[in-house]
């Protein structure tokens, strides 16, 4: 049984909190009961209430005074509610803050408009230092927060809702020191063959589904979406494809297929991405990102029929 | 002024006479940034100048007190504060918004003595707070202290602060409000007021102490107590002068932002006591 991202940030957070005392955990009315950091380290969590701002400035303070703060809240409000905040705990002062941001791209869905997060790469990738990570799967969330606490650095994670995923297999996932490679090879596919590449959760999805219609296809997936990572994926991935269809729930202003078209400007580099419109009706995940065309039919429809 | 909680601790010997003699440099310093080609933030660094000297000399206790000016477009009485406590090593008069020195219109970690950026107000007091929470949770002493402006006081992030605070218990977390009635465009009791502000934050769960701002003796003594046993953050509403010490600007609030040329700034230090 695999978890969520957010579970397995929980779970992980909490495992590695037995062994480093300076590891603490803030979260803002959003953490849910039951957190099991509250129950394995009650005098280090600290649900501070709805007040994310001062939750991210206060991180800032904690990590200054050698601290190593773990902060939780709904993407929309991380990134956008208290973006100055990260700009100066995250960016100018780069306190070594790791902010955990679940429910990014439309995974609130029926929720509403005010809990979809399209925007927060776009927020984040403009803010020097910040490592950004988007895991997709169990194992490689644990991998992505076990290296946030050892980096010292901040980071902001991405992360759906409650959905669950198999882990892609990835060497240096369960390695204590070692990061995430720059990018993992689902599939290196066929000479000339178009490359899928996949970001986040549910971009690694439709990614996957659409490798199974279309075997021959490469498929290489990105963990980590900040302009620093993506200037060593980028080698990579040209090193082997010249072709790139990038999918990801996001807008595609500020996402990562923009990113990669800066930096392989002697690549075709297309996207499947929310878009420019807003979802206006309920539904699940999956029907709202249907609502933006983010769904399988448009990836294969990105893609050329060769 | 009301009574505190927590003890009072000795500090080391340092007469108000002294402190007094640093404000007065350090007023000084500030004319001379005004008189650079930026120009400065005058009137907001000369009233919260006695403030920042008075907690800096708590923090120079090295007790894990730290001070965060939150208002932080009144830089230059925080590097003018700063060095005349010595704790920054290099006048910063003569280097202020100059290529290659780190003393910008607001103040940024680089400079000594500074650990937090701030000029986007509100800021400074979360962070405050949160070097409080640290301070506590590792079991201890010190205070984190921000300085905000009364203006300041209108960004809803101190007031999100204050209620963490309060539900925290953070009785190591202490807010003074440089209170000089002025803000960027005029008289804060015209632009937005602040009536019963000591009930606000007695409201939220602080104690309260209302003291004059220039009164350095004042300052220290209710900034000096160990509030590691505290379970109630404190506010402290310092009333101050807006431009203190230049009679020309005092208390209008035109002397927000001020560029003087030399034989103005000679004039305005020689006015200097």
């Amino acid at each position: 049984m695999t978890l969520s991202g957010r579970d397995a940030y929980r779970d992980e957070l909490t495992r590695l909190a037995a062994d480093d005392p300076d590891i603490v955990c803030l979260e803002a009315d959003l953490g849910g009961k039951g957190h099991p950091f509250q129950a394995a380290h009650p005098d280090r969590f600290f649900n501070l209430g709805i007040a994310e701002g001062a939750m991210i400035d206060m991180a800032a303070g904690l990590a200054v005074a050698g601290y190593k703060p773990f902060v939780s809240t709904f993407a929309p409000f991380a990134a956008l509610r208290a973006a100055e905040s990260l700009k100066l705990t995250l960016g100018y002062l780069a306190a070594g803050v790791t902010v955990v941001a679940p429910y990014a791209g439309v995974s609130g869905a029926w929720f509403g408009t005010t809990h979809h997060c399209l925007e927060d790469l776009a927020i984040l990738r403009s803010i020097p230092g910040v490592t950004i990570a988007a895991p997709y799967g169990e194992a490689e969330t644990r991998a992505v927060v076990r290296a946030a606490v050892e980096s010292g650095r901040p980071h902001y994670i991405r992360t759906g809702r409650n959905a669950l995923y198999d882990s892609l297999p990835v060497d240096s996932a369960g390695i204590a020191g070692v990061e995430l490679p720059s990018v993992t090879w689902e599939h290196r596919g066929t000479p000339g063959s178009t490359c899928l590449v996949s970001v986040g959760e549910e971009g690694t999805r439709l990614a996957l589904a659409a490798r199974e219609l279309r075997p021959e296809l490469a498929h290489a997936h990105l963990t980590y979406l900040d302009h620093a990572r993506l200037a060593l994926a980028a080698p990579e991935l040209a090193a082997e494809h010249t072709r790139f269809t990038v999918v990801e729930e996001h807008r595609q202003e500020g996402g990562v297929a923009e990113a990669l078209a800066l930096l392989l400007p002697g690549c075709h580099i297309t996207g499947v991405n929310a878009g420019h419109s807003w979802p206006t009706q309920g539904g699940d995940h999956h029907e709202v990102m249907g609502q933006l065309g983010l769904d399988l039919p448009a990836v294969l429809a990105a893609l050329p029929n060769h | 002024m009301t009574l505190l909680e927590g003890t009072a601790i000795d500090l080391a010997p340092a007469t108000s006479e002294l402190l007094a003699q640093r404000a007065v440099e350090a007023r000084k310093l500030v004319i001379d940034m005004a008189a650079s080609p930026r120009g400065c933030h005058l009137g907001g660094s000369l009233s919260v100048l006695d403030i920042l000297i008075a907690a800096l000399h708590r923090a120079g206790s090295h007790d894990g007190t730290q001070v965060v000016l939150s208002k932080g477009h009144a830089a230059a009485g925080l590097y003018a504060a700063l060095y005349v406590s010595g704790i920054l090593p290099e006048n910063p008069a003569p280097l202020y918004g100059q290529l290659g020195h780190p003393y910008t219109g607001h103040p940024g970690p680089k400079v000594p003595g500074v650990l937090f950026p701030t000029g986007s107000l509100g800021h400074g007091v979360p962070y405050a707070a949160g070097w409080a929470l640290a301070r506590r949770i590792g079991g201890r002493t010190g205070l984190g202290i921000a300085i905000a402006g009364d203006g300041e006081l209108q960004e809803g992030l101190v007031w999100e602060t204050c209620q963490v605070a309060a539900a925290q218990q953070l009785g190591n977390f202490v807010l003074v409000v440089d209170r000089n009635g002025g803000q960027n465009d005029g008289l804060v009791q015209d632009i937005s007021p602040l009536p019963n502000l000591a009930e606000r934050f007695a409201a939220f769960g602080f104690e309260t102490a209302e003291v004059d701002g220039h009164d350095l003796t004042a300052l220290t003594g209710v900034l000096r107590a160990d509030r590691s046993g505290a379970r109630r953050p404190l506010a402290v509403i310092a009333d101050t002068v807006k431009g203190k010490g230049v009679p020309a600007v005092e208390g209008k609030p035109g002397s927000h932002y001020v560029t003087i040329d030399a034989a103005r700034a000679a004039k305005w230090k020689r006015m200097i006591r």
